[in-house]
């Protein structure tokens, strides 16, 4: 999360050190705890609903502890990640290629596509202070070259997969509370219950992105670097706030 | 197969930085085999006390409502049939299904240990299975 620090920086007494620190990395600090507290409420709110079912159903309730060991709990976590993760993914290979006229969220309208080696600092081009692997001509710059989106495409896809592994768990203990025959992993897989876990997640995802790329054309976030600057042209793209 | 997707689902859990407290998959088989077979061993001796003690609350409590006369006696007019060697156990958090030769038991996980929350069931194809006993 945090660069290197700047010149100075280790001499500075303790409690600036820690200003400066919660300054330069508020932004993934905001988010971290924000999502930490979020989560907690999710496990509360769904340990409550979960019991909710097994009373009116005659079981017995599970304890908070046990409800987080349960696949109910990971299924409902992991529904939403896998969809987080692809749409950044998508967001961050579709916006090497596909512009969109006026948007902060697009490049210029002439450079589609991956760029030169000038252009993406990389190569023979890379500098003194460019990530070692920037400079690299063989696998290394390649794989560097897409960590970002490779990163994000590998946690959708481990996501993706332990909801569906939590998902038949939580799936077949319903089935059996309802008196039917449990599924296969396979079985689920072609299941209504997976689909509709899965794509009532990617249709919200998809649906902000959209408005983000779009919205962001005509109107403005004053000092967010999302937004064009308040006085931009609306047909300005690429430009950041 | 038997518990086949209960270790999948703590591999989830784990990705998830969770702590499981529940038994693992096979400790879990293992009670559920053994409640059945205290069950199944009641059934065949007619001790309807034990038959009884067996069920979850619901189950009986549905049993005692709907015969209109108390368990240890409801019990024993009931067509459970003798249910023969266990075939396939199939364990998913706190539910579990037991199919044998000549009868499918269902069970759930309560504080004092599995109970039969279902028992003489036969399946019926994209519906629930037809039970002799079961919950309301």
């Amino acid at each position: 999360m945090t660069p290197p620090p700047e010149h100075g920086g280790d001499t500075a007494p303790p409690r600036r050190r820690a200003r400066r620190f919660l300054r330069h990395n508020g932004l993934g600090l905001f988010f971290l705890t924000t999502f930490l507290l979020a989560l907690a409420g999710q496990a509360v709110a769904g340990h409550a609903e979960f019991n909710n079912q097994l009373v009116s159903d005659g079981m017995a309730p599970l304890d908070f502890g046990a409800y987080l060991a349960s696949s109910d709990f990971a299924v409902d976590v992991t529904e939403n990640w896998q969809s987080e993760y692809l749409q950044f993914f998508l967001y961050i290979f579709a916006t090497v290629w596909l512009l969109q006229r006026g948007s902060p969220e697009s490049k210029e309208l002439d450079r589609a596509g991956t760029e030169s080696d000038q252009d993406q600092l990389t190569g023979r081009h890379a500098k003194e202070d460019s990530p070692r692997w920037a400079a690299a001509g063989d696998w290394r710059g390649l794989v560097y070259s897409r960590s970002l989106g490779l990163v994000m495409g590998s946690i959708f896809l481990l996501s993706w997969l332990t909801q569906s592994v939590a998902g038949v768990a939580a799936y077949n203990e319903q089935q059996l509370r309802r008196l039917q025959a449990p599924v296969s992993w396979a079985e689920y897989l072609s299941a209504a219950d997976f689909w509709s876990r899965s794509l009532q997640n990617w249709q919200s995802e998809l649906l902000a992105v959209a408005s983000m790329a779009v919205l962001s054309i005509y109107l403005r976030q004053r000092g967010s670097p999302e937004s064009k600057p308040v006085g931009a042209s609306d047909s300005a793209t690429g430009t950041e706030g | 197969m038997s518990g086949r997707w209960y270790g999948p689902g703590v591999v989830a859990v784990v990705v998830l930085a969770t702590v499981g407290a529940c038994g693992t998959p096979s400790e879990r088989r293992d009670g559920v085999t053994a409640q059945l077979t205290r069950f199944e061993r009641a059934l065949d001796a007619g001790q309807r006390q034990r038959l009884c003690a067996a069920l979850a609350p619901s189950t009986r409590e549905e049993l005692e409502q709907s015969t209109k006369r108390r368990c240890a006696q409801a019990i024993g007019e009931q067509n459970l049939p003798a249910a023969g060697a266990v075939r396939r156990v199939d364990v998913y958090g706190e539910q579990a299904r037991a199919v044998l030769d000549h009868d499918t038991v269902f069970l759930a996980h309560f504080p004092t240990g599995w109970k039969v929350t279902a028992a003489g069931c036969r399946p019926r194809p994209q519906r629930p299975y037809q039970c002799e006993i079961k919950a309301g």
